[in-house]
This record gives C-alpha cells, structure tokens and sequence, in this order.
C-alpha cells in the first residue's frame, strides 16, 4: 500500500480532457487533439503503475488522508490502483486511445452535428470508467458507476430524434434502476451488516471484507439478499438477461460509443462490479458457506442461480443474435452473450473459471471493438447497416472485412485469437468442478457453435457471393438450405406485377438503389415483416406502424395482386430514409486496402485487431493474463496456479493454510 | 463571548423592524427596498455564521428573552440542529436578493415583505418555546401570503387565498396541539417540556397523544404531505419568479424542521417509539407523499408546478426519515432539508430566469433549450441530477442516510420506497433533461418573445419598457432585454448587457448547482455537526 495521486490523476486527466474539450468547440481539430492527447496520458499514468501492481504494490489515494474531508459518515472516497483495477483501467485507457482516433474519423466522415458534446461526454464516460476501476469501496465504485450512467446518456442519445430519445429513455431507466436503487440498496445493505459485527467498512478486501463474512455468518438471509442485491445492480450493466434489453437498443448511438462504451467500458463496468463483488466484497469462500436451500432440490450454492443465468443468457442471446438482420444489433446480442462468458466464469468459483473470466475482459474488448470498429466504417463509406444489404462487400471494403474476420473468430473462440484463451480456461474450471458443472462447459460449447453460425454468414456473405447473386439474409428466417437470390433487371421474384416496378423505384428515395438493389430490398422487407424479428428494421421503433402497413399491404398483394402490393412497399420505403445502405448501381467498386476509407478509421482497426491476435498467440507476453494470474492467487492465497489445481474445496483449501 | 447569545434576539429583531424602513423610505425614494434588504440579510448572514461558529465550538447558545426563568418567559436556543437551518435562512434569503434586484418584484412594499418573512423564518429557527413558534409560523404564513398575491394576474390572487386558508388551518391544528399539550403539562418551553411530558404521558396518554395528532396534522398541511399538500403547487406556480426560490427554499424547510424540532426535542424518539402505531403513521405519510407527490410531478406540463410536486414528494423523504428514529434516518433528514433546500432555491431561480426572459414555461417550451443558451441549460441540469441523488450532490448525501437509517430500522417496505424514489425523482427530471438537450425546439416557438417582460412582476413604473426585445432578438444572444426605465437602468449600469438576465441571475443559479455538487462531499462533515453532541443528547 503506498499513498500516490496517480489513480487520481488517471481519472481526473479525462475530467480535465472534458474542460478543455468544450472550452475549444470553435476548433475541431484542438478539440480532437485534447482527446487524444488525453487518451495517451491517461494511458501513461495507469501503464506507469502497471510494473509496481504485478510486484505487489498497490497504489492509493484517499480523500480523507490527503484533503482531510470524509465523504460520507465513516466512509471514505478512495482510489486505489491494484490488480483487478489495473486489469480494466489498462484496457480502457489503452483502447480509448484508438477509439478517439476511429471516433474523429466517424464523426467527422457522417458530418454529425453536436460534436463537441459527443467528445466531452466521451472523455467523461472514460474518466467514470477509469474511477469505477481504481475505487475501493462499494461507496466510490457507486459514484461512479452513477456517473457512468448519466455521461453515457448524452451519447445514447445523440440523434435527437425519436428513436434515440426512446432508446435513451430506456437506457437510463435501466441504469438507473440498476444503479441507484438495487446497487445502492446493495451497498447501505453492506454497510449495516459489517456494522452489525465490528466496524462498518466497504472497502473491498481481496478475499472478501472479512467483517462482512462475520455479519454474513450472524444473518446469513439478509447477506444472500444483499449479495443478490449487489450482483443484479452490475448485472444490469453487465446485460445479463433479462435485464438485457437496453444494450440492443443503446445501439442508435454512433458506432464508436457502441463499441467503445457499449462493449467495453460501460458493459464491462457491470463485469468488473461483479467481479469485486465476488472476489473482493464477498470472496469465493463466504459465497460456498452461504447456500441457499431451495424446496425440492436441496442446497444450492449461492453462486449457481447465477451461473444458470449466465449460461441461458449467453445461449439464449446467442440465438436472438442470430435473427438480426442489423449488423450492430446482432454484435449487441453477441456482447449480451459474451459478457454472460464472463459472469458465467466468475460465478463458477473456481480459479481456474474465474482466470478464464477475468482474461475474457480484455480478450472480449479488443474482438468486439474490431467488429464494432468494421460495422462503423462499413457504415460510414457504404451506408450499409444491414447484413442482407452486404453481399460482395469485401471487394469494396477488404481490409476492413479481414479484421471483421479475425474479430468474428476471436468472438468464437477460434484458437490463436483472444477468445480461445479465456474460453479454455473457463472450461478448465468446469472441469475441475465436475458434477453438474459440465452442462456450463456445454453451454460455453454451445455458445462457440452459435457465435460461428451467426458470424460466418456475415463473412460469407462479404467475400463470397456477389451483390445480385446471395442468399437471403437472415438465413434462420428462410427454410433450411436458404433463398438464392436472382436478382436482375428482369427478374421480379417477389411476384411483383412488372408493370409497377418504374413506380416503385421512384418511390426508392436513396438515390443509390438501381432496379437490382430496390428489388432486393423489396424481397427482404418481404421476409422480415412476415417473421417480424428485427423490431427496428424500417428504422426504429417509428416505424412499426408503417411496418404493419408494409405487411398488410404486401399480403393483399400476394393476395390480390393488385395495388395494394405497390402501396406497402411504398410505405416501407418512404419510411426508410435511414436504410439506405447496399451496393450502389452497378455493384461494389474494387478499392485497395489502402483507398478503402480513411485512415483515421483503419488505423485503429488494424491495431486493435493486432491485439486480438496478440492476446491469442502470446498471451503471457500482453500483461492482461499476467494480472488475472495474480488476481486469482491472491484472492485463493495461493503461491502459484498450480496450487489450485483440482476441485473447488481443494482450491479453497489452499487459501486457508 | 458571553455576550453572543445577545445575537439571538437580534436575529429576529432587526429584519422585523427593518422591514418597515422600505415603506417609510418609499414616501421619499423610489428604490430603496432593495438596498435595505441586500444590507440587512448580509447583516445576517454574518451574524448567523457567527453564532453558528460558537455553537459548533462551544455548544448551544441560549437568551431568555427580558430574563424571565423559561418556565414562563420565551427562550431563544441556538443549538446544531437550529444553527443549520438559520444559516440556510440567511444565506438564501440573501442569495436570492441577487435574483431579485433586476428580476423579481421590485417595490418597496415587496422587500418589507420580504425582510419580515426572513425574520419570521429565523424566528423558527431559534425559538425554544411550543407557542412562539405558533406566533413565527404566522408571521411567515402572513409574509408568504403577501408575497404570493404580489404575482400579477388572477391566479396569483386565487393561489395566495387558498394559501392563506388551509395555511391558518394548519397553524390553527398546531395551535389546538399545543393547547393540549399545555393542558397535559402546564408549560410551553420546549427544554421544560421535554422533561415534564413522559410523567404526562403517564398520567394521561389520551391528552398528549391528541396534542400529537394536531400537531402532526397541522405540519402535514405546513409540510405539504399528501393529500394536504394542495395549496402548495398553486402557490409556487403562481407566485411571482423571484419570490418561489425562497419560499420553495425556505418556507416548506423551516416547516419541516420545526416538525422535527418538536418531535425530536420536545416528544422525543421514546415517546415516538412507544406510542403505538405513531411512527407507522408517520413513516406512511412520509412514503405516501414520495410516490404521491412524484407521480403527479412526472403529468405536470407546467415546470414550477412540477418542481412543486417533487417538493411534496421531497419532504415526504424528509417526514418519513423523522418517523424512522434512528440516528442516521435524522441526520439524513437534516442534511436533505438543507440540501433540498440549495437544489429547489436553484430549480426555481432557474426556472424564473427561463420563463421571464425566454418565455418558456412548459415542459414542452423548454426543448431546445440547451442549444440556445447552453450555461442556463447545464446548470438547470446539474441541479436535477442533484436533486435525483446522483453522486457526487447533496442529493445523494441525504439519501445515502435516510436509506441507512431505513435498513438500520429493519423497515424493508420503507427502504423500498426511499430507495426507489430515486427512480420515480428521475422520470420527471430527466423528462426536462430531454426537452432541453435532445428534442429540437420547433420553429413556431419562436424564443425571443418581447412580451416576457410583464411577467416580472414588476411595479408599474417597469411597464414601459417591452419595445426592446427586438433588437435582442438581432444580438441572436439569450433573450429579450426588456428595456427598462432610466431609473432601472442606473441599478444595473455595472453590468450593462443587453440582456434581462442580469449576472446576479446567472450567479445565483451557478452558485446553488455549485454548492448542491459541493455538498455532495460534505457527507461526513453535515453528520459531524450534529453528530456528537445534538444526536447523542436526543438519542441517548
């Protein structure tokens, strides 16, 4: 323990950055450059700390010892940088850098209005996140974890048009709910007990707070409600269903907070919060001495109602992910099942499932933000949002296709990306519980053949088929085996009365759709609105009703074949100014990998996609697995991995030697 | 320093009898309300802060008013509990005035007024005996009266007469109260009382507990606890702009704390626990308005109406933290009284500002709002977070304890209801956050409407003045300048923009999101003031 102001300063940088963002909006490019001049310092300073953290040091800043005032009545407002701190504050702050590069790329490549919020709310988004990272106790980790909520709303929010308000609505009714009311509940429950037995404290305590185990002992009902109450506050951030459902819709905000934010900092703040609380407020062995009886079936551990709810939400998303036609929205379903890897992981117990977990924060990062990274770039030169609209798109957009590639193995847990690593480890843990624990590995199995079976066709699709000749997309909405799609000139395959087609094409208002891509597009609303899935496909919420239109318009086509038909799908597309995307006339130009978009944009995705190989191939070598190495054996006490070896009781064992 | 406690009569003192020197100086000058104000309430400020300083140091601070023996005679006590709020008196009723001067009521009558209501409001805060506390809520109830009906147009009227009649009937419940009371006991200090009144609970549990009941109703009405709450959206809706900050401020706070006063220091927590069914009553009253008062804060359209409801549903937080008796509920209740209090002072300035020079008074008015005058905007948005309980803000300060002293209570139902308070806070605010920051304003409201200026409030010598808007408008800077006549125009010649959004404006708002944010790390520093010695004393 030493007393620096480094975690303070790591997390004031990006609170400064904010300052000096909105003190220059006359000039984007100083605005910009105090991004990313940000994002290197504030990297600077926690990857400064990172040599003493691996040697043991752990790096405070309290409130009380340094400015002399107690933030709250015997509680104390402190920042502390230790292991599992380091391990989400290097992440953040490390992929902030090459977020603040993408993000000026995006913003500026789509013209968006309101730039100078967008950066400010971003800089303070990561300063939250940095916080929620170093606090040391439940009360700091709170604040920020308020914080993160109300700076991410803004970015929620961004378009100001009725669909993002909904969905910003949604989210911060969710957050809040989750934040301020559960999380808080959890924490004053933390407070009264450690103060029923000794002093009342809730700083976190590797191994578990040791007065709570106490009072966990004396009252040992209201500690499972508060360990309930704690966990589903940060499993509301975390997605775990069914408290998922804000993630998909957060998705109306750019691409650089979807991915940034909506796959790694904010979800993984949820991540993180349980991870402190399993390891740090409860520990492994206060969580196995509180079981819960259930009637009929006996004790169960406290940790497995949240392990099953992990494993359905990470196969249940899985499933969802797979209908989404919306590149974005099925990446959002994607994390929902990914960070439940994660809560899955801790929830296991075992050294081992929790390594897996704790490696899967900075193994998911950096395969999600090259996904998101790639959706957003496809988006910025092709306006294309839609997976049936991305046939061919990797002779337009190769390198970035590539990365999307390497992402989409990582996600599956291919070896030699990020995912394999922690995935294995994960099902090392399973195994050495053994018993029941075997249906999680199935479920992580599972989970693999689902994410591949949601993200080859992506793949396909981009490089091996061709705009007027694809399947239709999502597979899972048409009969097995798949809708070749002739699409040409002549060719209505929708039935459509041929006369009608030059009115249809002028009611197409995106300019860019030819005779092919309206038709294409006139089959794929077809297949949509008759299994509706994507509750957002003419674009949000606002346009569920001229959905239905579009349905019942295209039914008394099919019906009739008469004008009706016509009338629906003018509906649909007049109601579409946002979906737009899809090959221009003519198919896909051939670019370079050079020429393909900017570099503002492709420079982060090659880096960040680098990483996941990285993590991958040489993991001991990338820092992350060696601080999850060192948080798992100083929560088990343990001298080395090896130690902990062999089932959960013999691990726990080790601890208490 | 032995002669300190001769402050304590003179805080009462003096803005009453000042409030008579406007008037007496109106004969001869136009604007002398004003600077008599401004001198007296810093006056104040100083001598409360004074005192505040002795009491925290050298403990409570008492005067027996012409050194009559407190059995008979009236005593002032200063202690950590009443020293808060006096300081919260002052500096608001102070700050405020910063408001005021360009955008408030203006005459010479309005500051009488105004200074009589900041005396009566100290009044509250220091006097130790049961009966003139009847005779200082009746001072504000009357000087709150008039303040109201100082607001122009009909509603103003209607609102100050409803104020009027179900205020006396809540000072009248008080009064029937402490008649019992007296009648148990035969004594009205409020130190004599509390050592008397559990041998008059033995003798008679029948006529005390009737004195509590009409106490407790007639603070209901005071407090403004649903169903009683009635009067109070009126009359901060319809009271002019710069006089709802302190009434919203103060007035309902002073209430509320000579609630707790009595039930803490007078009844006390044994009396509390041991009268069946009492603190359930309470605690229910409490939690009831928390829901009540939100719920119908999120259908307002009217945005001083709908920051009157979430007043309800705040000292419902309040009402149900004294009905709790735990240590911690009470500090949590104190500290939101006082933070409550800096938040709603803000809300209100805020709002007044936003509605005399942009015209915008409806939820729907305010969309847009951030583009166009992004300083208003941000603050008025810090203020809601504050009051939302986001940390850090003296919101989430006083909910933390409130929420504590629940758990500490093992009362699980009210635990729910306070901690969710926090999201039914967040449904009327961040509908405001919203309309301001992501819904763009439409074209047909036009932001600059010349017109504003009536709704100052002012005196008639302002009236003359609505020509100027348009060249504001030209400016494209924040609204309508209501020219004003040369004598208004030498008030304010130091800051000369052309804008009726004077820096004092601008200051005060700042200074209230400023402060609500500051408080947030003061936490620990709010329960030592009272911690050690008021706590003790009363919890023993």
């Amino acid at each position: 323990m030493s007393e620096s102001i480094l975690p303070l300063a790591a997390v004031l940088t990006s609170a400064v950055a904010v300052v000096l963002i909105v003190a220059s909006y006359r000039r984007p490019n100083i605005r910009e450059g105090w991004s990313v001049l940000a994002a290197l310092t504030q990297f600077g300073i926690v990857f400064s700390m990172l040599p003493g953290v691996l040697d043991g040091t752990v790096y405070k800043w309290s409130l009380q010892q340094s400015l002399g005032v107690e933030f709250l009545a015997g509680i104390d407002f402190v920042l502390r940088a230790d292991l599992l701190g380091m391990l989400f504050a290097l992440l953040a702050s490390f992929l902030w850098i090459f977020t603040s590069f993408y993000a000026t790329g995006y913003m500026r490549g789509l013209d968006e209005h309101d730039q100078t919020r967008f950066f400010a709310a971003f800089a303070a988004s990561l300063s939250s996140a940095v916080g929620i990272a170093f606090a040391g106790n439940l009360v700091t980790i709170f604040v920020f974890y308020e914080l993160l909520s109300l700076v991410t709303y803004p970015l929620v929010a961004h378009d100001g048009d009725r669909e993002a308000r909904i969905a910003g609505r949604k989210y911060i009714a969710y957050t809040f709910f989750g934040g301020g009311v559960i999380l808080l509940a959890g924490t004053v429950m933390v407070y009264w007990l450690t103060s029923q037995t000794g002093t009342a404290t809730t700083a976190f305590e590797s191994g578990g707070i040791g007065a709570l185990a106490e009072g966990a002992a004396t009252d040992p009902t209201a500690a499972q409600i508060t360990f309930y109450l704690l966990i589903t506050g940060f499993a509301v951030k975390a997605a775990v269903m069914p408290l998922h459902s804000w993630l998909a819709d957060a998705m109306v905000a750019p691409t650089p907070v979807s991915g940034l934010l909506h796959a790694v900092a904010v979800v993984k703040s949820g991540a993180f919060g349980i991870a402190r609380v399993i390891l740090e407020v409860y520990g492994p062995e206060t969580i196995r001495d509180l079981p819960l009886s259930v009637p009929g079936i006996g004790e169960v551990g406290l940790n497995v109602p949240l392990a099953i709810l992990a494993a359905f939400t990470l196969t249940a998303a899985s499933i969802i992910a797979l209908r989404k036609d919306h590149l974005k929205r099925r990446l959002a379903y994607s994390t929902t099942a990914q960070l439940s890897y994660i809560v899955l992981g801790l929830s296991m117990l075992h050294p081992y499932a929790i390594l897996g977990a704790l490696f899967h924060i900075p193994a998911h990062a950096f395969a999600k933000l090259t996904l998101f990274f790639c959706a957003g770039s496809v988006h910025v030169e092709t306006h294309t949002d839609y997976i049936s609209d991305m046939a061919g798109i990797g002779k337009r957009m190769p390198l970035t296709m590539s990365a999307f590639t390497i992402g989409a193995a990582g996600m599956a847990g291919m070896p030699l990306i990020a995912g394999f690593v922690s995935k294995f480890y994960m099902l090392l843990g399973a195994g050495y519980v053994g018993g029941e624990y075997w249906l999680f590995a199935a479920a992580l199995l599972l989970s693999g053949v689902l994410n591949i079976a949601y993200f080859w066709p992506v793949v396909y699709t981009a490089f091996f088929e061709s705009e007027d000749r694809h399947d239709a997309k999502p597979l899972l909405e048409f009969p097995a085996g798949g809708i070749r799609q002739f699409v040409g000139d002549e060719l209505a395959t929708d039935g459509g009365n041929r006369d009608e087609e030059p009115e249809l094409n002028s009611d197409d208002d995106s300019g860019a759709g030819a005779d092919s891509d309206a038709d294409s597009e006139a089959d794929y609303e077809f297949a949509v609105d008759q299994y509706p899935s994507d509750a957002d496909v003419p674009g949000g919420p606002g346009g569920s009703s001229a959905e239905g239109d579009a349905d019942s318009g295209v039914k008394t086509g099919t019906e009739t074949a008469g004008t009706g038909h016509d009338h629906g799908h003018a509906v649909a597309h007049d109601d579409q100014h946002e979906h737009h995307g899809g090959p221009p006339a003519g198919g896909w130009t051939r670019h370079s990998p050079l020429t393909e978009s900017t570099w503002l944009m492709l420079g982060p995705i090659v880096v960040i996609a680098t990483g996941a190989v990285v993590l991958g191939v040489i993991p001991g070598h990338a820092a992350f697995l060696d601080l999850a190495t060192e948080i798992v054996t100083s929560v088990f006490d343990a001298n080395s991995l090896e130690q902990l070896r062999g089932p959960l009781s013999a691990a726990l064992e080790v601890s208490t030697q | 320093m032995s002669s300190v406690d001769l402050l304590l009569p003179l805080l009462v003192a003096v803005p009453m009898l000042l409030s008579t020197v406007p008037i007496a100086l109106g004969l001869r000058f136009d604007r002398t309300g004003w600077s008599v104000a401004a001198l007296t309430t810093t006056a104040l400020v100083a001598a409360t802060t004074t005192l505040a300083n002795v009491v925290y140091t050298d403990g409570v601070v008492t005067h027996k008013l012409g050194g009559w023996s407190p059995a008979y005679g009236i005593e002032l006590v200063l202690d950590e509990f009443s020293a808060l709020i006096a300081v919260l008196v002052a500096v608001t009723a102070a700050g405020v005035l910063a408001y005021t001067r360009v955008g408030g009521p203006r005459g010479n009558t309005f500051y009488s007024g105004y200074l009589l209501l900041t005396g009566g409001l100290l009044g509250i805060s220091v006097t130790g005996d049961v009966f003139n506390l009847f005779v200082f809520l009746e001072i504000v109830g009357l000087a709150t009266y008039a303040m109201i009906a100082s607001g122009d147009g009909p509603e103003s009227a209607v609102a100050a007469l409803k104020y009027l009649i179900l205020g006396t009937v809540g000072a009248s419940m008080y009064l029937i109260g402490v008649g019992l009371i007296f009648m148990a006991t035969g004594t009205l200090n409020m130190g004599v009382l509390a050592e008397v009144l559990p041998a008059a609970v033995e003798r008679d549990p029948t006529l005390v507990r009737a004195g509590f009941a009409f106490v407790f109703v007639g603070f209901s009405m005071k407090v403004a606890q649903w169903p009683l709450h009635t009067w109070q959206p009126d009359a901060y809706q319809h009271a002019p702009d710069g006089v709802t900050p302190v009434i919203a401020a103060l007035v309902s706070t002073a209430y509320a704390y000579a609630f707790g006063r009595l039930l803490y220091s007078v009844f006390g927590p044994e009396f509390l626990t041991s009268t069946p069914y009492l603190t359930e009553l309470v605690v229910t009253v409490g939690c009831v308005s928390v829901v009540a008062g939100s719920a119908l804060a999120v259908i307002q359209t009217d945005v001083k109406r709908m920051f009157a409801f979430s007043s309800v549903s705040q000292f419902g937080l309040i009402v149900a933290a004294y009905g709790l008796v735990t240590e911690s509920a009470f500090i949590g209740a104190t500290i939101h009284l006082v933070g409550h209090a800096v938040i709603k002072a803000g809300l209100f300035a805020a709002a007044g500002l936003i509605a005399i020079n942009y015209d915008a008074r409806t939820v729907d008015e305010y969309a847009g709002l951030a583009d166009e005058h992004p300083i208003v905007a941000g603050t008025m948005a810090l203020l809601l977070v504050s009051l939302i309980g986001i940390p850090p803000s003296a919101g989430f300060v006083g909910k933390w304890y409130i929420a504590l002293g629940a758990v500490e209570a093992q009362l699980w139902p009210v635990a729910v209801v306070i901690l969710f308070s926090t999201l039914l806070t967040l449904a009327y605010s961040a509908r405001l956050l919203e309309k301001m920051y992501f819904t763009p304003a439409t074209p047909l409201e036009a932001p600059h409407v010349s017109e504003s200026v009536a709704t100052d409030g002012g005196e008639n010598e302002d009236d003359a003045e609505t020509a100027a808007g348009a060249d504001a408008a030209n400016d494209g800077d924040a609204g309508a300048r209501g020219g004003t006549d040369t004598a208004a125009l030498e008030a304010i010649t130091a800051n000369r923009d052309r804008n009726t959004v004077s820096y004092g404006m601008l200051a005060l708002v700042v200074a209230t999101a400023l402060l609500a944010i500051s408080l947030g790390f003061a936490g620990g520093f709010l329960a030592d003031l009272l911690d050690p010695s008021f706590i003790t004393e009363v919890f023993n």
